[in-house]
């Protein structure tokens, strides 16, 4: 019998899996499966554009030959042939596997879990996502006579599963659903360049989405772009909205990154725990099981459970990000960071990043609109896949912002933003006002001093 | 004579082909007879490998392999589109049956199919059916990529990472649609890259090269290594020792090859019927006008041989073609699809393209070019007095208000006409409307370049290409 694309069943799963194995000779396995059932809708000036579904499937599989050595395969074919070929694929990898760094079974893999509050929606069903997109569209359209269209916008929710398993009997398995809703909108004036921005929400279930706030937000931010402005080249003090400091810590977190160390890809050494990266008021801690990381995984695709951990305390390193393979290189425990494969690959789960308990947290009472020098506010970054060199260090990024010059914001023209993360860390001057929960992390704003902007002024 | 009816196991053992017919006539009859205007079916089956070197090891083998369908069905001018791993007859006709729900459509219609039934199979795989098991071997692959990692070290200097990377992308796909499409493909795409870092004290430089070609197994085994590792390890000695560019407006050469990327964001996008529906490019009624430099003359196609962008037909089953979209600075045509066409009326241009069955065909680029010019390319650069040669670019993105950027991964600085010290760290921003007038000058060296295309319906191969092409002013972001 089949597993189905809309549910799986781990125990039949282990039983296929033992029954071929064996006969294969196959002694040591895992495996991470997931499937999902999406549905989504865009609309266009009252219209629907496109209404979508998807039936997901997918699997991958790792086994471990007898001299040892990892292979993987992965497929979204979950019937019993698709099973068999594989674990045979798998198996004919292993003898490519490398022997010099060999995973292992996550030592946590059956350690209790955190257990996460996340309720279960049922879906809401097509036509309701429709009318209810529809409607915001037309509540945005209505905000201001320069919105025309929204062009980029989307209603969706998911269902979704997914497991872990290992031939020593380790069994993890998530059930979940989310929606979510995004809104840019459009707007231009006569003999003005077009201007656009939006916002997003996220919820366990469309029921739950705030969607009058996400209306609220894509109308405020874009009206506020209309009246823009060239800015002067030059260096400013930058106020990065929580959004985009999150965007950059996400962009360069090879910092953390144990995988990335043992590459020689990251701006740390093996020996950098201890030494200071930031201003000595700046804390950055992992913490995937935060009740604002809307999806949250109390596992991750080794099995070990998923935990809250200090990378920056008071701008010093405290820990990298690992998964069984760097934890046991560097001698310490995993950190539910990995995902599966024969090189398993480490991220990170959802920043939190503001004042270290018991300092200052830099300059007090920082108010942009209150500041005695012009100011730029950076709202969101752009393109970061291009102008993020994360290996070196180095940025140069677009960005979506206003300059604030005698309480007075004006939205910037084309512009860009550029420096090095290092000294980016190095150069905050404080935060300012309470730490914003976004789908990235949780941050307030933060104050960085002498960053290089170009403009076209 | 009538021919037995194969198994679901049968048809999913063997390759797409007219077996299939039964199956998807009765879909597709059942589709247009609850309702639907139009009726397609997308049927894909995959198979991927892609190994990593790092130093001297082979670190990473996966192999992927998978199958599935998307089922799309247009109504009036709307279409509901849903996709599956199921391709059992339950499992489609599932699909199906939700697709015309988003339509407010279902199987209980008794409305007459109008069908006629599919034509006899359009099959341009009939020659590439053995193109899987022809590619390289595993062993061979991983000994290819370790000869490149070696390559680089013995090139290079002051190396901290040496990477190579492999990936072989095999796809057959049959499409069936209810206007008599009926069409089946492979497709093989296999592309190297090589990258390293190098470190000297606080100075970094990272350095990666791509290459890609489709339709010919032997590519890998042709790939010139030597060539390749010296291309990335110049690059990198020029780049370690490299000071931040100015920031600031200034004229700009863009080599050719991966330059052509600055078309493909700052232009080509806009001109994708899915980017008129938006309402999202400003040259939605441009047609016959000029919105470029004389000098300009851009092409989009599917047919250059071995081109990561060529298809023999697109993801709609229209044959590829080749689309001038502007000459000579005067806007000719969009890039169109099926519903790009149902909803804007530019004709299908054999644009419908997809990353696999879970996303709906868009209009979206094959091959896009910049045409040669007349010029020498040293005579580009005599022609600017102070200004940036953009040797070898990032990648790059445009926004919802045609403002596009992309990044300078190895520039230098020309000054009296002369290429003088390498500058790092800067990105090109800028709007199409404004910058395609400032092309004033294009050379006569246009090479082709292998790259990847994210946008609406997914990541899909492309070319981007041009030959050396002289930007009077654009903003060049850095420090």
């Amino acid at each position: 019998m089949s597993q189905t694309n809309q549910s799986l069943n781990a125990e039949q799963l282990r039983s296929q899996l033992e029954g071929i194995a064996q006969q294969h000779g196959i002694r040591q396995w895992d495996l991470g499966a997931a499937c999902s059932t999406d549905t989504s809708v865009q609309v266009d000036r009252g219209e629907p554009k496109q209404l979508k579904g998807a039936q997901r499937s997918s699997i991958t599989i790792r086994v471990w030959n007898s001299e040892g050595l990892v292979g993987t395969t992965s497929t979204s074919d979950l019937s019993q042939s698709g099973l068999e070929r594989a674990l045979s694929g798998a198996r004919d990898a292993a003898a490519f596997g490398n022997a010099e760094e060999t995973p292992a079974f996550s030592p946590l893999a059956t350690a209790p879990l955190t257990a996460l509050d996340q309720p279960l929606h049922q879906p809401q069903g097509i036509l309701k996502l429709l009318e209810q997109l529809k409607a915001a569209e037309h509540d945005l359209l209505g905000r201001h006579q320069a919105i025309s269209t929204v062009p980029y916008n989307g209603l969706a929710e998911r269902s979704s599963e997914r497991i872990y398993l290992n031939s020593d009997g380790a069994c993890r398995q998530q059930q979940l659903t989310t929606a979510s809703i995004y809104l840019y909108a459009r707007a231009e004036e006569s003999g003005r360049k077009p201007r656009s921005s939006g916002a997003v929400r996220l919820a366990y279930g469309a029921s739950d989405l705030d969607i009058a706030g996400c209306i609220d937000e894509a109308a405020e931010r874009t009206i506020s772009h209309l009246d823009y402005a060239p800015v002067e080249t030059g260096r400013y003090t930058c106020v990065l909205s929580p959004e985009a400091f999150l965007d950059l810590i996400g962009a360069f977190s090879n910092l953390f990154n144990a995988r990335s160390v043992l590459d020689g890809v990251s701006l740390s050494q093996k020996d950098s725990i201890g030494q200071s990266l930031a201003v000595p008021f700046l804390s950055i801690d992992d913490n995937g099981l935060h009740p604002g990381n809307i999806g949250a995984s109390n596992f991750d695709g080794e099995g070990t459970p998923t935990r809250k951990l200090s990378l920056l305390e008071g701008g010093v390193l405290k820990n990298f990000l690992h998964s069984e393979a760097t934890a046991r290189a560097f001698g310490v425990a995993p950190t539910g960071h990995a995902g599966l494969g024969a090189k398993v690959s480490v991220g990170p789960d959802w920043f939190e990043i503001g004042p270290t308990p018991g300092t200052s947290g830099g300059q007090s009472g920082l108010d942009r609109f209150k500041a005695d020098q012009p100011i730029i506010w950076i709202d969101s970054l752009s393109a970061l896949h291009a102008g993020v060199k994360a290996s070196q260090g180095s940025f140069s990024l677009p960005f979506d912002g206003w300059l604030i010059k005698g309480g007075e914001a004006r939205s910037i023209d084309a512009a860009t933003v550029a420096g090095d993360i290092r000294q980016v860390l190095n150069a905050i001057v404080g935060f300012e006002g309470e730490a914003k929960v976004t789908p990235d992390g949780l941050c307030p704003m933060v104050w960085v001093e002498g960053l290089s902007i170009t403009g076209e002024a | 004579m009538i021919a037995s009816i194969p198994s679901h196991a049968e048809l999913l053992l063997g390759p797409f082909d007219q077996r299939w017919s039964p199956r998807l006539e009765s879909l597709l009859a059942m589709g247009k007879a609850a309702g639907a205007d139009l009726v397609e079916i997308f049927l894909e089956r995959t198979d991927h490998l892609g190994v990593l070197a790092e130093q001297d090891t082979i670190t990473s083998v996966t192999p992927a392999f998978g199958m599935g369908a998307g089922i799309r069905v247009f109504r009036d001018q709307r279409d509901g589109f849903v996709s599956t791993n199921d391709l059992s007859e339950a499992g489609l006709t599932t699909a199906l049956t939700q697709a015309l729900g988003m339509l407010g459509l279902d199987l209980d219609g008794t409305g007459l199919s109008g069908f006629e039934g599919l034509p006899a199979l359009r099959d341009f795989a009939l020659e590439k059916n053995l193109w899987l098991s022809s590619c390289p071997e595993l062993t061979e692959s991983t000994q290819k990529l370790l000869e490149g990692t070696a390559q680089l070290q013995q090139k290079g200097k002051h190396l901290q990472a040496r990477r190579g990377s492999y990936a072989r992308d095999w796809q057959e796909v049959m499409v069936a649609a209810s206007d008599g499409t009926f069409g089946r493909d492979i497709r093989l795409h296999q592309s190297v890259g090589l990258n390293v870092l190098a470190a000297d004290g606080d100075h970094r430089a990272g350095v990666g090269r791509r290459y890609g070609t489709s339709d010919s197994p032997d590519d890998l085994r042709q790939w010139d290594v030597a060539q390749a590792a010296d291309e990335v390890c110049t690059s990198a000695g020029n780049m370690l020792y490299a000071d931040y560019v100015e920031a600031g407006q200034m004229p700009a050469v863009l080599a050719n090859r991966f330059g052509g990327v600055i078309f493909h964001e700052a232009c080509g996008h806009l001109l994708e019927t899915t980017q008129v529906e938006r309402g999202t490019t400003p040259f939605a009624e441009k047609v016959g006008e000029t919105i470029a430099h004389e000098a300009v003359t851009a092409i989009d196609e599917g047919l250059t041989g071995g081109a990561f962008g060529s298809l023999s037909m697109d993801d709609e089953g229209l044959e590829a073609q080749r689309t001038v979209l502007i000459e000579n600075g005067v806007l000719k045509r969009f890039l169109s699809d099926r519903a790009g066409e149902l909803r804007t009326g530019h004709a299908r241009t054999g644009s419908g393209r997809r990353q696999s069955h879970t996303f709906a065909a868009a209009s979206r680029m094959r091959n896009t070019y910049i045409a040669a010019g007349p010029h020498q390319p040293e005579d580009l650069i005599a022609s600017v007095d102070r200004g940036l040669y953009c040797k070898s670019m990032g990648g790059g993105s445009v926004g919802p208000t045609g403002q596009f950027n992309f990044a300078v991964e190895e520039g230098y600085l020309i000054e009296d006409g002369k290429l003088t010290k390498p500058v790092k760290g800067a990105t090109l921003i800028g709007e199409a409307k404004e910058v395609m007038p400032r092309i004033s000058m294009c050379a006569n060296d246009l090479e082709l370049a292998a790259g990847f295309c994210g946008s609406v319906s997914g990541s899909i191969f492309v070319t981007v290409g041009q030959p050396h092409i002289k930007v009077d002013s654009i903003t060049v972001g850095g420090r």
